[in-house]
């Protein structure tokens, strides 16, 4: 029986390195930091006692389907909290970026919160 | 998702609820009782329990995670081994196709060298590995080992290093189902006997399999293929195996070569490459309707983001074009296509892609789409606004008049001759 030749093979991965915190990735547009976050910089709105009788924002970001789910979130909350207004809305804007449009200057003013989705 | 929230520094600190399903498709009963009362499967708990909470409890500010590794951990040096336990070993690491490769011994590799003129070290590009974060910075060497794989002989390699010098991955980290394609142009083609003609998407010819299966190889070592960690492709696309690749026939066209289009010299040798969801065959001919009506048709089924569309047609269709219809440049026939392809409003906004990613665009206003928008259902309009970004290619062996309509879009090209010997 024939002995099976051996081979000694070079890998195929390549140099690696961390990405620099400031920078975008490689072939990805946006600017210095875009995929780098500090979780700890972010503060959260203080959360609510009770529902009842607030308004809340419904938004939907963009991806198929979720503009249907928030209406479903809306019929939810009138048949089981009908003391809370609910006011779907569609995020202006391209469905990947948060544009800093009006809506948010529009919920701060009129809402007490904002349930934001859905993702795909 | 949960583990790649909890591994992106941007989402880790967001309260995120997961429905049951991906909501899109449902009934609104559906909607309701299924995925709002129904349980979030990270937590167990209805959905409708945990919004309320969330609106209502303090949140507790999640910890940077990394994701649970799914990956077999294997001694980074490849030891001596047997072609077939060396064969399974790098489809075990998750560097090829399963298709069995080429082992990229070090002979094979310096004889792969011998196809560019480049030093072995110097850096062709880099990568973004979205699953480390990590930048990837791969040499021609890296390249060479990627082409050997794939059973490139040396003349294929400066076609394989252009590819990879245009710093993108064949494999597209979505849910949903991109497909690629590789365009040569230029005498290349030929020195290196690709197929423009009959057949040339089929798999019969050495050139076109074997540099469109480099340039998949080469993305799946970049890591673009770790399933659920950077492949999230629901049910993806086999159209990756060699990404479509092709050379036009240059020789039977009556119009300009595709890279002459784009600002090459027809001496020139290049690459242009091309990404899309849908590829669609022409079941039969043009028998019984004009061309831009067969296309109206199927446009109706993928119509087109930003105008974009490209059309790969056989020579007897391109030469009846020119010869019997009068569309003496391949500019020409984009703009008749740009007035007369003409879609229903109604299925162009209900078609998912459209809606998600243009109707935010009419609702700021942006023509002509806002104008489109306003349409009634079923008002006819031209949805190719913008002729220049219809990609006409002629490929076929003339048995047929055949076509293929995509939406793909064009995404660059590049000269091969800087990398040649």
């Amino acid at each position: 029986m024939a002995k099976e030749v051996l081979f000694s093979v070079v890998s195929p991965e390549a140099e690696r390195d961390k990405l620099a915190p400031d920078e975008p990735p490689p072939g990805f547009p946006g600017p210095a930091g875009a995929f780098r976050f500090d979780p700890g910089s972010i503060t959260y709105a203080e959360r609510l006692d009770t529902l009842d009788n607030k308004t809340i924002y419904l938004v939907d970001i963009g991806f198929g389907g979720g503009y249907n789910f928030m209406l479903e979130v809306q019929r939810w909350f009138n048949d089981h909290m009908p003391s809370v207004t609910t006011i779907p809305r569609k995020k202006p804007g391209h469905v990947f970026s948060d544009d800093n449009n009006e809506l948010w200057e529009e919920v701060k003013e009129k809402g007490d919160a904002v349930i934001l989705g859905v993702a795909g | 998702m949960e583990a790649v929230a909890k591994a992106d520094p941007r989402a880790i600190a967001l309260p995120i609820i997961y429905t049951p399903d991906p909501v899109i498709g449902m009934s609104p009963d559906t909607l309701y009782k299924k995925l709002l009362e129904g349980n979030d499967p990270e937590t167990g708990r209805p959905v409708i329990d945990e919004i309320l909470d969330v609106l209502t409890k303090p949140q507790k500010k999640k910890k940077n995670g990394s994701k649970p590794s799914t990956e077999p951990a294997f001694p980074k040096e490849i030891k001596p081994d047997t072609e077939d336990n060396l064969q399974q070993a790098f489809y075990n690491r998750g560097w090829t196709d399963g298709l069995p490769i080429i082992l990229p011994t070090e002979e094979r590799v310096q004889k792969m060298l011998t196809g560019t003129k480049h030093s072995p070290d110097e850096e062709v590009g880099q990568a973004y590995d979205h699953d480390h974060h990590e930048i990837i910075k791969y040499t021609v060497r890296d390249i060479a080992v990627a082409a050997v794989m794939a059973g490139a002989k040396p003349e294929y390699f400066p076609v394989i290093l252009t590819i990879a010098s245009m710093r993108q991955s064949s494999i597209v980290p979505s849910t949903t189902a991109f497909g690629s394609m590789i365009l040569v142009n230029g005498p290349i083609r030929n020195e290196l006997k690709m197929n423009s003609g009959i057949a040339a998407f089929s798999p019969i010819n050495q050139a076109n399999s074997v540099i469109g299966r480099a340039w998949t190889l080469m993305s799946i070592c970049w890591g673009y293929a770790r399933i659920k960690r950077t492949l999230w492709s629901s049910q993806g696309c086999n159209e990756l195996y060699n990404n479509m690749c092709i050379a036009e026939n240059e020789e039977r066209s009556p119009w300009t070569p595709f890279h002459v289009d784009k600002g090459y010299k027809p001496e020139e040798s290049v690459i242009s490459l091309f990404r899309g969801w849908a590829m669609v065959n022409s079941i039969g001919c043009a028998a019984n309707r004009p061309l831009h009506e067969e296309l109206s048709r199927q446009y109706t089924a993928i119509p087109p983001l930003g105008s974009r569309a490209t059309i790969v047609m056989d020579p007897l269709v391109a030469r009846n074009l020119k010869d019997n219809e009068g569309f003496e440049t391949k500019m020409d026939y984009c703009r008749h296509l740009s007035e007369n392809i003409r879609i229903k409003a109604e299925d162009y906004w209900k078609t998912d892609h459209i809606d998600m990613l243009v109707s935010s665009e009419a609702a700021r206003g942006v023509e002509p789409f806002a104008t489109w928008k306003a349409l009634p259902d079923d008002a006819l309009f031209a949805p190719f606004h913008m002729p220049e970004n219809i990609n006409l290619i002629v490929v076929g062996g003339e048995t047929s008049p055949l076509w293929k309509a995509s939406e793909y879009g064009y995404s660059g090209s590049a000269s091969v001759d800087k990398w040649r010997v």
